[in-house]
């Protein structure tokens, strides 16, 4: 994965970008951008273009922003752009990329960037999950009908739909192997979810055994305690979207194997949910909303630049809004201890805070306005308060 | 090429401005403004890809 992968000599003129959501619309605008004037082709599955997900746990789901509240722009004329098209194989020999109807699609130069899927604990009924805008759309008609609802998984996904459980009126219980967002935030910052939650009226369940979805509405933890509610909603994480790529020769372990600027080879990258990349050793993927944006302009600068491109360097940046906290995050995680107060405080309702600690601090806002730019400024070394 | 902004959506993200700081910028509440809301061509490209970097869909575009 280290070994240089030099740059593909011909001119490209056809670049095709698998995946129609943020990290594929990024690494289009990227491309054009910096100047590739070739013919591209944006292929993606849903029935949909690009639309914003974040909101789709909150407002959508509450009922309060309609789906086309959401969609974003188009992306610029000329491109090529294919809705309800699901890429079905890879060709490396022939350079095509095959759909699902037997069509081919040549191109020079490829961008993999098929996503994830929500991963599911299996049982006899077909899952909930909150993931894509049909799955908001068909939760939040669900919700209207519903007394109470059982949500498994207690991370930034699982604590928003009980956020917004909550505020339609619904009786909530979170269930997880640990106390909610614990393992991602570290104790004291999660500590500020489950206080609110609690607040709120949300039953939160720890079962270190975990849970097993029974018939549809029932769920049986590792104690044998069952739990009923009229939905329950699988939010336990993602699974990448490599099946398509099956046979094609390219390294899949746990995801598309990428090098440091998202390279699989001189004309492939992979950006987004499905990409992963060498970590210490080991592969990781980087599931959140700004990793897929970083990691889509770097992987179209690798392919218009080759080893000359910048390398991807992973700069953490996380938000959630869940029970009155809207909260944004620069920075390594989880945290430690208690932090310093950069200013105001959570008894205030509004403060920015910070961990600090080499090389580099976190930088917390709650409830309070401050761009991504300014919150990475306090996580250097050298910030001061 | 025209953008238009919903302010009432923005939550001060900042990656429009990181993205074309000639057209857009956050004030001092961190609410975007559009500084050019008639892009010239040259920033064109960027104020579009702009548009669908916001994490919350509050820009548009009017070709």
């Amino acid at each position: 994965v280290s070994e240089p992968l030099g740059t593909v000599n011909e001119p490209a003129s056809r670049a095709v970008v698998v995946g129609g959501s943020l990290a594929g619309v990024t690494a289009v605008d990227a491309l054009r951008c910096r100047g590739f004037d070739g013919h591209i082709t944006l292929i993606g599955d849903e029935p949909y273009g690009a639309y914003s997900r974040p909101p789709l746990s909150k407002g959508v789901l509450a009922g309060l922003e309609p789906a086309d509240s959401v969609m974003l722009p188009p992306p610029p004329a000329g491109v090529d752009v294919r809705v309800r098209t699901r890429a079905a194989g890879l060709d490396l020999q022939r350079r095509v990329v095959r759909l699902a109807d037997g069509e081919e699609v040549p191109y020079d130069r490829l961008v993999i960037a098929t996503g994830a899927r929500a991963r599911t604990l299996g049982g006899p009924a077909p899952a909930t999950v909150l993931r894509d805008l049909d799955d908001a759309l068909a939760l939040r008609d669900r919700l209207r009908d519903a007394t109470d609802v059982l949500i498994l998984g207690g991370g930034f996904l699982g604590m928003e739909i009980a956020s917004t459980a909550v505020r339609l009126g619904l009786s909530v219980t979170v269930v997880d192997l640990r106390l909610p967002l614990v393992g991602v935030l570290g104790p004291w910052l999660a500590g500020i979810f489950t206080h609110a939650a609690r607040r709120a009226g949300v039953r939160i369940v720890v079962s270190p055994g975990g849970a097993r979805p029974l018939e549809a509405g029932t769920v049986e933890l590792r104690d044998g305690t069952r739990l009923s509610a009229d939905v329950v909603v699988t939010a336990v994480g993602d699974r990448p979207n490599v099946e398509w790529l099956a046979g094609s020769g390219l390294a899949l372990r746990g995801g598309v194997v990428v090098d440091a600027r998202c390279r699989v080879s001189p004309e492939i990258v992979a950006a987004g949910d499905v990409a992963a990349f060498p970590d210490g050793g080991r592969l990781r993927r980087m599931p959140h909303w700004d990793a897929a944006m970083a990691q889509a302009k770097a992987a179209a600068d690798a392919l218009l630049l080759g080893e000359a491109a910048a390398a991807y360097r992973p700069e953490p940046y996380y938000w959630t809004d869940a029970f009155g906290l809207a909260v944004k995050i620069a920075g390594p995680l989880p945290v430690e201890g208690p932090p310093t107060s950069v200013e105001g405080s959570l008894e205030q309702g509004s403060a920015l805070l910070r961990w600090d600690r080499d090389p580099q601090a976190t930088a917390v806002a709650v409830n309070y306005h401050l761009s991504v730019a300014k919150l990475r400024r306090l996580t250097a070394r050298a910030a001061t308060a | 090429m025209r953008v238009a902004v919903d302010a009432g959506r923005c939550d001060g993200f900042g990656y429009c401005e990181q993205q074309a700081p000639e057209v857009f910028r956050l004030d001092d509440d961190g609410v975007v403004v559009v500084l050019l809301a008639d892009v010239p061509a040259e920033f064109a490209d960027r104020a579009e890809a702009a548009t669908r970097a916001c994490p919350v869909a509050a820009l548009k575009v009017d070709p």
